[in-house]
């Protein structure tokens, strides 16, 4: 359905992207998952059609969206990264006006097919309210609502649940599941849980190029090539620590911090393709230590840059190991690390970031690597 | 393209902008028509109008200030540059959406006219020489004001920058007189936009004048165009 290759895109000196390419097939869901000016706002803008790349071509459905743009933007319903709303208008009144300048005269019925796309997003309540007057959740479902007006096959969302509150990041991404069900969907999002919530597959972008594409389950295990996890035992330590590392499967285990009186929170690792928590409850009942808790610690997305982007690295030159080089340099591709986390935070399944902070799993899982 | 048209158009009249064109138009011209016709006795409307082209390169910004600035502010344009209509679209659009309030506003000054006929038997040549005049003076100001907010996302720039345009334009005419050497005042001569009026106020239409109208205007909306299309390349 959409076909990129080698596009670049040059502003002045900078490339905001560099030879992307890529194909995403009929019906699926593709998430572009990257860190602040990685170039996805970029990469979606060439494909709608509102900026033009350097070099490199974009066809949607087989139309080249240079060479007929009208036929190629027809097929595509976009929501930019700032909603495209005209403030004074009320949302029925912007909706009419989308219908009027995207679907051809006689081609659906007008009110139905507004009326089933409010439902759709959630905004009949305020159906004939003034934009300006939305809070900034319900401007971004209008924005949602323009895109899918003329049912386009072909859906961009760029960061489409940016500044909604949990409950209605949940709502959102159920919606744009729902839809992906008979269309092609792009969206972009810093948010690694947001790509695999809603995403089938996912091009890891960053600076201007793509480091990885894949599906979101295969990434994280790609990248760790196991399991973390968090279990909080009621136990003496070092007898629990014994009993964890004794059990099959287990890569690492250790204390990470005293978490209540007489109880403490071990980060477990495991090896590629174990799942280790049944025999670990069987074992620590066994021994009579309660598990309190036991968390999933997915990797957050700093994480996942800081592998890929040293993958890349080691592909490129195997020989070269610099070591000292490498934390520089990620610490300047993640440089938008700090906004993500605490966008990570907001979402309703934060990553268990505390934890991290204790032992930095990711700084120690590097240096077994290196 | 009539989508654009239609939202644009209720635009000027969901905010201040398109009352504030007209009452000061109406205000202005009214004033004219009192001290010129009115208090003279004179059934001419020829001085009145001649004056209104001059409230025209005034006031006429103010109606094209919003027309692409506002739109690249508050980001509309992404959405019209990503919907599937040509560029020419957006901006046949959003000139008749400005040209037609100013036809209304236009219409609102017949009554003058109608003034005029109760109480004399004016020229109706003359007058209706006056309207074709400013109907195609409206339409070089306006796609003069359209190309000017194409460049800017800032209404006041727009603005200014369009009266600026207009005021030379009309120096131009100045120009003219002063100039003593032959072919600059050929292409003087040629380019002058005030100077055509002229043929019209007199009742007579002149299809050279009115062509050289509707050119201008479409050059400034090609200009227009292009500057869209341009922007993909930034
Ligand atoms: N109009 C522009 N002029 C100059 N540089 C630009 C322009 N637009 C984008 N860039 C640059 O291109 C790069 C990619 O930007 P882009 O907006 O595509 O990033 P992004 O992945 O969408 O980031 P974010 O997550 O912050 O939205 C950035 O380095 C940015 O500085
Ligand atoms: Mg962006």
């Amino acid at each position: 359905m959409i076909e990129v290759s080698n596009l670049t895109k040059t502003y002045g000196k900078k490339r905001g992207i560099d030879r992307l390419s890529f194909t995403i097939g009929d019906g699926e869901i593709v998430g572009f998952l990257g860190p602040n000016g990685a170039g996805k706002s970029t990469t979606m803008n060439i494909i709608s059609g509102y900026l033009s790349a350097s070099s490199g071509a974009a066809r949607i459905g087989g139309i080249d969206i240079l060479e007929d743009p009208v036929a190629a933007k027809r097929q595509i319903g976009y929501l930019p990264e700032q909603p495209p709303l005209y403030l004074d208008m009320t949302v029925a009144e912007y909706l009419d006006f989308i219908f009027d300048l995207k679907v051809p005269a006689g081609e659906l019925k007008r009110s139905a097919h507004i009326e089933e796309i409010c439902e759709l997003v959630g905004l009949k309540e305020h159906y004939t309210r003034v934009i300006r007057n939305l809070s900034k959740g319900y401007k971004q479902r209008v924005g949602l609502a323009q895109a899918l007006i003329g049912n386009p096959e072909v859906l961009i969302l760029d960061e489409p649940t940016v500044g909604l509150d949990p409950k209605q990041i949940i709502e959102i991404r159920n919606v744009i599941k729902g839809l992906g069900k008979n269309r092609t969907i792009i969206l972009s999002t810093h948010i690694l849980q947001e790509v695999s919530a809603i995403c089938e597959r996912v091009l890891v972008i960053n600076n201007g190029q793509i480091v990885a594409d894949d599906k979101p389950e295969n990434l994280s295990s790609m990248i760790t090539g196991d399991r973390k996890l968090t279990v909080r035992v009621a136990g003496p330590r070092d007898s629990v620590r014994k009993i964890l590392r004794s059990i099959e499967g287990v890569r690492f285990a250790d204390v990470t911090v005293q978490a209540e009186k007489g109880s403490y929170d071990f980060l477990v690792e495991a090896r590629p393709n174990v799942d280790i928590r049944k025999p670990m409850f069987a074992a620590l009942a066994k021994a009579g230590y309660p598990i309190l808790q036991l968390k999933s610690m997915d990797l957050s997305l700093e994480d996942i840059f800081l592998k890929l982007v040293e993958e890349k690295k080691k592909q490129r030159d195997p020989h070269n190991k610099a070591p000292k080089k490498v934390p520089g340099e990620v610490a300047l591709n993640v440089s938008g690390g700090e906004e993500s986390a605490q966008e990570a935070y907001a979402s309703p399944e934060p990553p268990e970031q505390s934890e991290e902070e204790a032992v930095s799993p990711a700084a120690e899982g590097k240096e077994e690597e290196i | 393209m009539s989508a654009i048209y239609k939202r644009d158009l209720r635009a000027y009249f969901t905010s201040p902008v398109g009352y504030v064109f007209i009452a000061a138009f109406l205000f202005v011209m009214n004033l004219v028509f009192f001290l010129m016709n009115m208090l003279t006795g004179e059934n001419r409307l020829t001085t009145c109008y001649t004056i209104m082209l001059y409230a025209m390169m005034v006031l006429v910004p103010i109606l094209t200030m919003r027309t692409f600035s506002e739109d690249y502010k508050q980001k509309t344009d992404q959405l019209l540059l990503t919907s599937p209509v040509k560029p020419a679209g957006i901006v046949m659009g959003k000139f008749l959406a400005a040209y037609t309030v100013f036809v209304i506003t236009l219409a609102l000054m017949l009554v003058q006219v109608i003034i005029i006929a109760a109480m004399s038997t004016p020229n109706a040549a003359i007058i209706v020489g006056n309207y074709i005049a400013l109907l195609s003076a409206a339409a070089v100001y306006i796609s003069i004001g359209c190309f000017v907010s194409s460049l800017t996302e800032n209404q006041l720039v727009a603005n200014i920058a369009t009266l600026a345009i207009n005021v030379t334009l009309f120096l131009l005419d100045f120009a003219y007189d002063l100039v003593n050497v032959g072919w600059i005042k050929q292409i003087l001569y040629w380019i002058s936009i005030y100077r055509r009026f002229n043929t019209f106020y007199v009742g007579v239409f002149s299809v050279a004048d009115f062509v050289f109208y509707l050119c201008v205007s479409a050059v400034f909306l090609f200009l227009t165009v292009r500057v869209l299309e341009k922007k993909r390349w930034s």
